[in-house]
């Protein structure tokens, strides 16, 4: 809990602020996932894009091994977002897998962190099952073919457009922090107590 | 895209609607905002269990991702979000009323990778604050400041509350961005002007509470009605639960920082401040609390002596802020006028010497503030601008001055001593 502050008294007893239902807890993390879920199906890579990439460099006679790693990142991809959704999110979620296991051998902090940002709490097996299916799939191709592929299609990796207000500005992080009056000196106390023992 | 050199509130945009056809829409329309679903912010956990740090990280990282994304948006999608996205303006509150001060207790943050996203989540915040409150950001990207002006207040986008909050969060090292910032929106909208001079009662009325809370001064005090003599039984700053004590010294700290930092940076607010009498009432409350809660921090039995020694600290340093405070006001109503020569000097040293001669009974109150702001050297100043100055006043005043340090039984710093 936040400690009192001058500016609460304010916001409570003054007319100049904007009242807030404190009660209504509208964006809870569920939410926000699944929002962040559905942007991520709008930007580039579709798995569509992933199937063709994955076979069109493949010999014939690969093709059905090739086929049966995309099922298994699929189905792993469906035991990370629940068997509840449909087939759009499960490609999407599998979408996600792949980009993110594309230049990785293990499932490792920053991976986890990434899909339970992405998903909310998983099984790890099945992330380690999407890793080791992205490693199959793509240890044929070179990885420089790889990085285009992704940095083209993906917008995620793509630079962002036009320039983010405020990249050029020195900014400070100092913060104001207890600067006592030197002469109100703390030695003082001691005798203030001793005089309490008596 | 909106079309150039007109101000973003004149511009029409034309664009697929959600079905894929073609429309013309104003640039700044509810309908143009994406959506995003900012998250609330929460501070850094305090004792950082595994789950409530990895909690946090993932909040933040949200903020941060989203708020960069607000930053990179162009100026009309920028200002749509900003004005229709109630999520967003969610997640800045909740920032500022949230966000870990550096006078809190538990400032520090519990590892390394909490303390960075805390930073980055801090930047991006002041970045978009930064954003909201300028009105021309290019030549081609600008609002017409008038409705600029409308836009802020009428959306709550800044209140003096959150102005209060920004200076407190970024003050110490972006002063002079922050000076900008809240000087461009009370230039394009007087009305925070009446905002302030709404809210300067309830600052002075913080005070009363803590004098209240102390003992200090009860309710109905100034009533004619008499009062039973065990009727008061108000707990005092020595009898009060030790951590009512606590939360009434960090409130103290906050309060008079958040004022200091507030006027420190944008002075031209002293004048509201001081039409209400803060200088007066600040230091009346200065001599009341002060001595007070220094007895009880010395006797009540704290068993925590770092605590102890920590609350001192905190109460010297609300001191400081408070006598700070006080030459800011003194010295841009009263003193400033007087070293400009400004017409109407003598009004405005008449009106210096009535505040230091008001000081004379705060005995306490006037030699901290002595201490830092030798008032000897502003009589100078006045004397020397103002020739014509009755000296058997102010010869009066700097024996009161001294008398003062005499009588609290403290001895005046080396440098301020003259040589006889």
């Amino acid at each position: 809990m936040s400690p009192p502050r001058l500016t609460g008294a304010l916001r409570s007893f003054s007319n100049v602020s904007k009242k807030e239902d404190i009660t209504e807890q509208l964006y809870d993390l569920k939410t926000k996932r699944l929002k962040r879920q559905e942007l991520f199906a709008r930007e580039g890579l579709t798995w569509q894009k992933i199937v063709h990439f994955c076979t069109e460099h493949q010999d014939k006679a690969k093709h059905q091994a090739v086929s049966q790693e995309l099922k298994s990142l699929l189905l792993a991809a469906k035991q990370i977002v629940g068997t509840e959704h449909g087939q759009e999110v499960i490609e999407s979620a599998a979408v996600f897998l792949f980009e993110t296991f594309h230049n990785k051998d293990h499932v490792g902090t920053e991976e986890t962190r990434a899909i339970k940002q992405m998903f909310g709490p998983f099984a790890s097996s099945a992330a380690e099952a999407s890793c080791a299916c992205v490693a199959r799939l793509l240890a044929p191709l070179e990885d420089s073919r790889v990085e285009d592929f992704i940095q083209i299609q993906s917008s995620r990796h793509k630079s962002q457009r036009g320039s983010t207000f405020g990249r050029n500005i020195a900014f400070s992080y100092d913060s104001y922090t207890v600067d006592p009056l030197e002469d109100l000196p703390w030695s003082g106390l001691q005798e203030g107590n001793m005089n309490l023992e008596f | 895209m909106a079309c150039a050199r007109v101000p973003l509130d004149e511009q029409s945009v034309t664009e697929p609607g959600p079905l894929g056809k073609e429309r013309t829409l104003p640039a700044l329309h509810p309908e143009r905002k994406e959506e995003r679903y900012f998250v609330p912010y929460k501070p850094p956990p305090e004792d950082g269990s595994p789950a409530e740090v990895e909690e946090f990280l993932e909040h933040a990282k949200f903020i941060t991702e989203d708020l960069e994304w607000l930053l990179a948006l162009p100026h009309d999608k920028f200002w749509c979000q900003v004005v229709f996205d109630e999520s967003l303006q969610r997640c800045l509150d909740s920032y500022l009323h949230h966000a870990p001060r550096g006078l809190d207790l538990a400032a520090v943050p519990s590892s390394p990778a909490v303390a960075d996203m805390q930073r980055s989540v801090h930047r991006a915040v002041f970045l978009t604050f930064l954003r909201m409150a300028t009105h021309k950001e290019s030549k081609e990207n600008f609002i017409t400041p008038a409705v600029f002006g409308e836009i802020i207040y009428e959306n709550f986008l800044f209140d003096i509350p959150k102005i209060l909050d920004l200076c407190v969060l970024f003050g110490k090292g972006n002063s002079q961005l922050l000076h900008k910032m809240i000087e461009n929106i009370f230039t394009q909208q007087p009305s925070y002007y009446s905002d302030l001079d709404e809210t300067v009662p309830t600052v002075l009325q913080v005070f009363d509470t803590i004098l209240e809370k102390c003992g200090l001064q009860c309710e109905g005090a100034t009533a004619m009605e008499p009062m039973k003599l065990n009727a008061h039984k108000q707990p005092t700053a020595l009898t009060m639960s030790q951590q009512d004590f606590v939360d009434i010294i960090m409130y103290l700290c906050d309060s008079t920082t958040t004022i200091h930092a507030f006027l420190d940076i944008f002075p031209a607010a002293c004048s509201s401040f001081h039409s209400h009498g803060f200088v007066s009432r600040l230091t009346s409350f200065y001599g009341s609390v002060v001595p007070d809660l220094e007895m009880a921090i010395r006797k009540r039995n704290l068993d925590d002596k770092i605590l102890q020694e920590d609350l001192w600290k905190r109460l010297s340093h609300s001191c400081r802020k408070m006598v700070e405070t006080t030459h800011l006001l003194l010295h841009h109503t009263c003193l400033q006028p007087i070293l400009e020569g400004r017409e109407n000097m003598e009004t405005f040293a008449e009106e210096l010497l009535q505040h230091f001669t008001s000081f004379l009974p705060e005995k306490r109150f006037l030699s901290d503030y002595d201490e830092q702001f030798p008032i000897a050297e502003d009589v100078s100043l006045l004397q020397q601008a103002l020739p014509v100055i009755d000296e058997t006043r102010t010869s009066y005043l700097l024996q009161g001055v001294e008398s003062a340090w005499d009588s609290i039984g403290r001895q005046k710093p080396q440098s301020q001593i003259e040589p006889k």
